[in-house]
């Protein structure tokens, strides 16, 4: 898009556009940036500096007790190794699902594939409170309530729609002369999936793997309904759980939440240009 | 060649359906089924009622309060993040230096859990020393120690700012996305016509965004809908129920209360209206798609 | 090197009919193509023996044997694709050698076929390459390579040159025709264009609305076509077709065409009162002094293509749209009254149905 501000002015004049809109920006950029700061602040300060309120201040020193209070509590161990057991399966279960389902209603469409390819991705749109109480007893009946489980197979169903979306419509890119090629060749069509199709669409690939690995590591409602215990709570579970641990111990929170995301802030920042795509792309053909 | 697409077809789609279906599609009826009975989450027997949980749903002032808030939470997370974005999105196509900078900044939220996004807007309105109230004061001169999230009136608009905050980045990438599809042709033309900024925005750009715009409201009533983490952190409903919305009210009458049965029955309001939505989303697409392509 | 056999091959789709009865021999090492105008099924009929697609009935024979409801792969045949279809991720040796692979052969004899096929192709230097370095008509070489590594019986090329400039579709063609004295291999080529069909062809098959027009030589086809839509789809610029009607009863043979009258010098087989088309090349069309005139038409716009130069004319006895190739270089020029003269020997008269009214 051309500069929507320089527009139509002769070109020696001053124009007031770029400096206005930059200086908006940049007063936008620190108020979005403040609540963060504000975390980032809180996790190298001591309650009393906090509670004195002295949060909002540049710190004189670095203080790191409240990093080493939670890397020392093993109960955050156990919340961060539960929650990578929980991510990182169902990540990999509900992209290798998406992937079947994909390529079946890309390349073998039969009748009826397109109702049943809606029925699958409209499961996208619903609140989850819908299916909360069924399968909080079926998981109870068949004694997995209380273990992590039932949070991997949830968070694989329930990526199936976003996966087999992106997968179809990354598929349909890949052209059917390709397929039928290898078919002439003598592959089968699991080969044709496995080496064509698959190897062509690991962007898309990349793609989910982000998606999906940030919303598993950042959901909330699955794990506190599904899991009691303590040594069975994921991390954002676990933080809310240790809120009454570190009452007025802000600066212990505030390093707990960071280092609670510190995995998906690697993800947003190394994998970001796959991460916007996918948010656009699973957005734009519904 | 048919016969061996159809043997394909049963051995890929087996896992994903078989999955789907027993846990999503079957407890979307069963909670249908449940909405008609008493199950109070434990025991194995419960009994019929009919539509007592539906007659109940009417007469719930709880209910009730907690649909009108879901109406003002969702217009709300609906109209700020989209307008916000849009303007930032349009800010940022201008070619500023830094845009992909900015762009990370205001993006940089939706990464974030709503848990640690509840947490840290907890802390901007704590009374005492939270930022706003500190900024406040600071501006005025005046001691404010205001407790914003313990306040019926204000505590639901909180929670809708610190929402919009997370969600404002992802209808600016979408905002963004739609703006570089623009194309460069129709901008040269506004220029060759004598377009001013405001008339270019208003006259073209805004009408050529709205397949973005149908996405962006479309993803904006999605993701309110299912707005309850936000909630349950920080203000679970509260105080007064000022808070509640549908998604809260079926979680605390559910697994606060254990009125499985009348859960269900709120669920099922609450697919309905979902439901509804999405009919209403996917007309409109194909409408979009007719005239944008 | 095979003998197909194609036997009241039909295929539906759904309700409708794309091939209707297809009856067609080709034999050991023989160079056919199939031409038509798009949708005619000619892309379909190859599909159908490649085994992409299923027959609806009838049979396909390769050396006798029926393999109408083989696999692809089983079928011993390859075929090059329009867009060339070569793996994007692979590289041009995994390109060639990617059905030995599917096939499990051992490394060595795959890397030693596909030496040689690079050989054959030159594209020896190239095995390194991802398909996207390599230009258009090295993409088209691999895409060979990658149907002859397997010594299949038949090859089949869908339209492979399209994607290609006209320079270079020169250049290929001729290393198509090469490689078919070459291998001499029995090889089904689809196209619509018909310089490549004229050039490539033993035999050419004309598809239309998914049966078969004719089939023979290319010089066949020309200058025999069995009915009005071979004569009107073969060639270029199209043959001229004028209505006719017949003069004389008595069947001396003169017609009356846009106002003029032709003798053609024979009977036509016919009733007199049945509307005809009078065909005849543009090459066959001259201009001559106003005594031997067929028709009188006026110059509407000459196209001088360097060799030879093309003439349209409009009948002054009615709309009627005649065209002219000629190599003399005496040019009429825009809005000229001339008089023509066709080709006597080389008229072609169509009955009202289309079909040739044989001399």
């Amino acid at each position: 898009m051309a500069d929507v501000a320089a527009s139509g002015m002769p070109s020696r004049e001053f124009n007031p556009w770029p400096a206005t809109i930059l200086v908006s920006l940049l007063c936008l950029a620190v108020l979005f940036l403040a609540p963060t700061a504000g975390v980032l602040l809180s996790s190298i300060k001591t309650t009393r500096e906090i509670a004195f309120g002295q949060l909002w201040e540049m710190p004189d020193k670095l203080f790191l007790g409240n990093f080493a209070e939670i890397l020392n509590n093993p109960a955050v161990h156990r919340y961060f190794l539960n929650t990578f057991l929980v991510t990182v399966p169902a990540t990999a279960a509900s992209i290798a699902l998406g992937l079947l389902g994909g390529y079946v209603f890309s390349k073998l469409p039969f009748r009826g594939s397109d109702i049943l390819f809606l029925i699958i991705v409209s499961g996208m749109f619903f609140p989850p409170q819908v299916i909360l109480i069924p399968l909080f007893r079926l998981f109870n009946a068949v004694g997995l309530i209380d273990t992590l489980w039932p949070i991997i197979f949830v968070h694989t169903a329930l990526g199936i729609p976003i996966c087999t979306l992106l997968m179809r419509n990354f598929f349909s890119a890949v052209p059917n002369a390709l397929r039928e090629a290898a078919i002439l060749e003598g592959a089968n069509e699991w080969q044709v999936l496995a080496r064509v199709a698959l190897p062509l669409s690991l962007p898309a690939v990349a793609v989910l793997a982000t998606l999906q690995f940030t919303w598993i590591w950042n959901d909330f409602l699955w794990p506190l309904i599904l899991t009691n215990s303590d040594n069975k709570r994921t991390i954002m579970v676990g933080i809310v759980n240790l809120k009454g641990q570190y009452s007025v111990a802000w600066g212990v929170q505030g390093a707990l939440s960071l280092i609670a995301s510190l995995p998906t802030l690697i993800v947003f920042l190394f994998f970001q240009r796959y991460f916007i795509k996918g948010m656009t792309m699973g957005a734009v053909k519904g | 060649m048919e016969r061996s697409a159809r043997f394909w077809r049963v051995v890929l789609l087996a896992a994903p359906v078989a999955v789907f279906s027993v846990l999503v599609i079957w407890p979307l009826f069963s909670s249908f089924y449940y909405s008609f009975t008493n199950w109070n989450g434990f025991s194995s027997d419960y009994d019929f009622v009919g539509f007592t949980n539906y007659s109940k749903v009417v007469t719930d002032k709880l209910f009730l309060n907690a649909a009108l808030n879901t109406v003002v939470w969702m217009v709300a997370a609906i109209l700020v993040p989209t307008l916000l974005g849009l303007g930032l999105a349009l800010l940022i196509d201008s070619r500023v230096p830094g845009g992909t900078v900015f762009k990370s900044i205001f993006y940089l939220p939706i990464c974030l859990s709503a848990v640690v996004v509840g947490q840290i807007w907890v802390w901007i309105y704590q009374p005492n020393w939270g930022l706003l109230n500190t900024v406040v004061s600071a501006v005025t001169g005046y001691k404010l120690s205001y407790a914003w999230l313990a306040k019926p009136d204000t505590a639901l608009g909180a929670v809708i700012v610190a929402w919009s905050w997370q969600q404002t980045g992802l209808s600016m990438v979408i905002y963004l996305a739609g703006l570089t599809s623009i194309s460069e042709d129709l901008l040269e033309v506004c220029e060759i016509e004598g377009a001013s900024v405001w008339q270019r925005i208003r006259l073209v750009i805004i009408p050529l965004l709205t397949p973005a715009t149908v996405v962006v409201i479309a993803l904006s009533v999605i993701n309110s809908l299912k707005g309850f983490d936000i909630l349950y952190i920080m203000t679970g409903g509260g105080p007064f129920h000022s808070s509640d919305t549908l998604a809260m009210h079926m979680y605390n009458e559910s697994f606060k209360k254990y009125l499985m049965g009348y859960g269900s029955a709120i669920s099922v309001v609450l697919f309905l209206i979902a439901l509804t939505i999405i009919r209403v989303y996917f007309r409109q697409l194909k409408r979009v798609d007719e005239i944008y392509g | 090197m095979a003998k197909l056999k194609l036997e009241k091959v039909t295929k539906n789709f759904g309700k409708v009919e794309v091939i209707k009865g297809v009856d067609l021999v080709a034999e050991h090492g023989e160079f056919v193509v199939f031409v038509g105008p798009s949708g005619c099924g000619k892309s379909t009929m190859l599909r159908l023996i490649t085994g992409l697609e299923s027959v609806t009935s009838g049979q396909i024979l390769i050396d006798g044997q029926d393999l109408t409801h083989a696999k692809p792969s089983d079928r011993g045949v390859a075929m090059v694709f329009q867009s060339y279809a070569l793996f994007p991720h692979l590289n041009v040796a995994d390109n060639i050698g990617f059905g030995l692979r599917l096939a499990k052969l051992p490394k060595a004899d795959i890397e030693r076929r596909v030496a040689e096929v690079a050989r054959i192709l030159r594209v020896e230097e190239l095995l390194d390459r991802k398909p996207r370095q390599l230009s258009g008509g090295q993409r088209q070489r691999v895409a060979i390579g990658r149907s002859i590594i397997r010594d299949p019986k038949v090859f089949l090329f869908d339209e492979p040159l399209s994607n290609l400039d006209a320079a270079l579709r020169v250049i290929m063609r001729l290393e198509i025709a090469r490689l078919h004295s070459r291998l001499g291999a029995t090889m089904i080529y689809v196209t619509h264009d018909q310089t490549e069909a004229m050039t490539l062809a033993n035999r050419i098959v004309v598809f239309n609305a998914g049966m078969i027009e004719q089939v023979g030589s290319p010089m066949q086809l020309y200058d025999r076509p069995a009915n009005k839509f071979v004569a009107g789809f073969i060639g270029s610029p199209a043959m001229n077709f004028l209505t006719a009607m017949q003069d004389q009863p008595d069947g001396v043979g003169s017609l009356s065409v846009s106002g003029g009258t032709v003798a053609i010098g024979r009977s036509v087989n016919t009733p007199p009162s049945e509307r005809i088309t009078l065909g005849v090349r543009p090459e066959h069309v001259a201009i001559v002094s106003s005594e031997a005139a067929d028709l009188i038409a006026k110059v509407e716009i000459v196209e001088e293509l360097g060799a030879e130069s093309l003439v349209y004319f409009q009948a002054a006895g009615s709309n009627q749209q005649v065209t002219m190739r000629t190599s003399s270089g005496v040019q009429p020029k825009p809005g000229d009254q001339v008089s023509l003269r066709f080709d006597r020997e080389r008229i072609h008269l169509f009955g009202s149905d289309g079909r040739s009214l044989a001399k």
